[in-house]
């Protein structure tokens, strides 16, 4: 061998080697931008970029940025101890606080166990909390000089708090802060959701249905009256849940505390959409737009949000079970296109085939302008929970954003021939009716696999 | 000095050569303190199924650093610097022979070793009239459906559909110390049930309930992850297998059960 052909061979190495040990991956910065959609859809702005560029600021100043998004306070909201950031921990019950404070004491077990034992080199980063890191390098930092087992602050009563224990606490009380959610959204929701929210991440294109738009502040499934927007434990269930059958998977890997830092930083992105479609809406080709308005109408959206909690449809009573009558008073409210009149969309059979599916395109179309298709009821999935009130729910309020419409109230000819308005016990009969659908399932279809077969095991 | 120069080059390679076996070998007796080695096993037949791992990694390993001594045997004997001319041969029948049958014995060792925890762990599992569960009754049914894993607890007929099923969607809750019985099913694509703990990996078929078995000797909560690649979020795809002493998976049963007659005030 020659001695170019070393040190070729030498300089591959290098390269290699090199290459691997700074492989770094690569952190797109995210931007905010602007609602193209609602732009289009008629908003003078569309032509003025100038104008563009000064709502971007003027939200900026609110919502501040992807890596640093912050809720401007208002002053009359530091007068009333509101901070829109907490907006979701108003509901957290004392219960709920304390589940949080358990899952924490699990997700951190390793680095609260290596506190304890006085290991403080032994305390490993957890993963995506950037946050708790740099309160717990700040932690070390301020050790008093007595070691861990020293006096760190006195509590109101005057008892002394030890290092140790104030270090603990800190990992069990941990809660994120805005921008540790956001760049939790950057790594596990921003490809499918997009940088503000618009659902239009990079994979959103290979998804039916298709992420959801935060920024019109509608969702579809929350348990609430009168399309509210959603509370925050409707946003947690949406995350602890998933979806079922679509892309919107189960996030439940991740701590509560974790969840919670997600709905809050969604809601973040929701506000901030609706500010801007109000804006938008506002703006006049000859005066420019109207900021005197962008307080007026900041306060409104978060007004909104603030008021949802009150809309929770409770069903004040014992929950009914299902009984034949019911089912069968439930079957001829979904028949008759003078009462509930289900079939129109769901079918004569419930898979979602009805007529106005084959023949009414504005109902297989949903806010979003997505097309889509009335549930089969047949097939037992039924989204945001198939318990009896979770369905209730679904019927009572209708489904935001979408065709079906709430039936609570809506004016009906009963069995009797009466017409009246649709009631609560009729909206249990539409229930027991769908879900008795679902009952036969597809049991039929699904073969058992012959015993004493073997099924392919892989590796993959 | 052209000598000294081949000489060096010689040792270099069966230096790079020999290191394949010794990083080999070192990679295996050192995994277990670098945490690239299993968990620990917890179901019932966790025990055998390393057992058989293990049997075929020293076989294989055996052959590995034989075959690999041999290799820099030869490089170090045949890298000489050899004026005299090759030498033909037109191959050994004995040898052939030979390198053929043991390879195909060994391998009917493995057949046959295997074929009892197979037929345990996926045909005949064993099943005692005292088990309160079977393949015809089983505990649960998992839903694998891009990409999460569901979980549906029958009601007190055993039905799957209707008033009373549990569903639950990501946590697995089953009692320790008893045969769990459940029925996979896939909503949509090829997934793979795969709990490294109880070293039970099955597909799940579209249109297909395949029965599948375990019992975990310990209580914990144990990894749940898809082992079939089955979309862009297949990564994202994981679950958690709760086991829980039998009387606490009761009372987490009838807990389930009794909300889902919540008034939703909780909510």
């Amino acid at each position: 061998m020659s001695r170019n052909r070393y040190l070729a061979l030498l300089g591959a190495w290098v390269c290699g080697l090199s290459s691997a040990c700074h492989f770094e991956r690569a952190t797109p910065e995210l931007h905010y931008s602007l609602n193209e959609k609602a732009l289009a859809d008629g908003s003078l702005l569309e032509d003025d970029p100038a104008g563009q560029v000064h709502l971007l600021g003027a939200l900026e100043l609110l919502f501040g940025t992807p890596s640093q998004p912050s809720y401007m306070v208002l002053p009359e909201w530091l007068d009333d101890d509101f901070d829109p950031t907490y907006l979701g921990q108003d509901s957290f019950s004392d219960e709920a606080w304390a589940e949080l404070v358990e899952r924490n004491r699990e997700v951190f077990a390793d680095q609260i166990a290596a506190i304890q034992a006085g290991d403080l080199e032994g305390v490993t980063k957890p993963r995506y909390c950037e946050d708790l890191w740099e309160l717990w390098l700040g932690l070390l930092d301020d050790m008093p000089e007595e070691g861990p087992d020293g006096t760190y602050y006195e509590d109101d009563d005057g008892n002394p708090v030890t290092w140790k224990e104030e270090a603990v606490a800190t990992f069990e009380g941990y809660y994120p802060t805005l921008a540790a959610s956001a760049e939790l959204y950057r790594q596990q929701c921003y490809h499918c959701h997009g940088a503000s929210g618009g659902g239009d991440g990079s994979t959103s294109q290979y998804l039916n249905p298709r992420p959801r738009d935060y920024r019109y502040g509608t969702f579809k499934f929350t348990a609430l009256n009168n399309k509210a927007r959603p509370r925050h434990q409707d946003l947690m269930r949406v995350l602890e849940e998933g979806i079922y059958t679509t892309a919107m998977p189960s996030f439940r890997r991740f701590s509560d505390a974790q969840l919670s830092g997600l709905a809050d930083y969604v809601r973040l992105l929701s506000i901030r959409g609706e500010t801007e479609i109000l804006m938008e809406a506002d703006y006049d080709p000859d005066e420019g737009i109207h900021f005197d308005n962008l307080r007026e109408n900041y306060e409104l959206v978060v007004d909104r949000w603030r008021q949802a909690p009150e809309e929770l449809i409770v069903y004040e009573g014992e929950v009914p079970h299902a009984t034949p009558e019911r089912i069968a008073r439930g079957r001829d409210l979904y028949m008759r296109d003078n009462a509930a009149n289900c079939v129109k969309c769901h079918g004569m059979t419930g898979r979602g085939d009805g007529e106005s599916v084959k023949n009414d395109p504005e109902s297989s179309t949903d806010d979003w302008g997505n097309k889509i298709v009335p549930r089969d009821l047949t097939t037992g999935v039924f989204r945001f929970g198939r318990r009896p009130i979770d369905l209730y729910r679904r019927i009572y309020a209708g489904i935001n954003g979408t065709p079906m419409p709430a039936h609570y109230g809506m004016q009906i000819v009963d069995g009797e021939g009466v017409t009246r308005s649709l009631n609560e016990d009729d909206v249990w009969d539409l229930v027991f009716y769908a879900r008795s659908l679902s009952v036969k399932e597809r049991e039929v279809s699904l073969a058992q696999a012959p015993h004493g077969e073997s099924h392919g095991e892989h590796e993959e | 000095m052209a000598q000294l120069k081949h000489l060096l080059f010689r040792l270099i390679v069966t230096a790079l050569f020999l290191a394949v076996p010794i990083l080999g070998v070192w990679t295996f007796v050192n995994a277990d303190q670098m945490h690239v080695w299993f968990p620990e096993a917890v179901s019932s037949f966790g025990g055998e199924i390393d057992h058989l791992f293990s049997l075929i990694l020293w076989m294989v390993g055996i052959t590995f650093v034989a075959t690999e001594v041999l290799l820099v045997l030869i490089i170090l004997r045949y890298s000489r610097r050899d004026p005299s001319r090759s030498h033909y041969t037109h191959g050994s029948h004995v040898l052939e022979m030979v390198w053929t049958a043991v390879p195909a014995l060994l391998l009917l060792f493995i057949l046959f070793s295997q074929m009892g925890v197979w037929s345990e762990v996926k045909i005949a599992p064993p099943h005692e009239p005292s088990d309160p569960y079977s393949r015809e009754n089983p505990l649960m049914r998992v839903y694998a459906s891009q990409f999460d894993w569901r979980v549906r607890y029958p009601d007190e007929e055993g039905n799957f559909e209707g008033e009373n099923v549990v569903e639950s969607a990501y946590d697995i809750y089953v009692p320790v110390d008893t045969k769990v019985f459940f029925d996979l099913v896939s909503r949509d694509v090829l997934h793979s049930f795969y709990v490294p703990n109880f070293r039970l990996k099955q597909d799940a078929i579209p249109g297909m309930k395949v029965p599948v078995w375990f019992e975990a000797r310990e209580v914990g909560d144990f990894d749940l992850i898809c082992a079939e690649l089955c979309g862009w979020g297949h990564y994202k795809m994981a679950g958690r297998v709760h086991v829980l002493p039998q009387d606490e998976y009761t009372a987490w049963l009838e807990g389930q059960r009794e909300a889902l007659y919540d008034n939703g005030s909780e909510d």
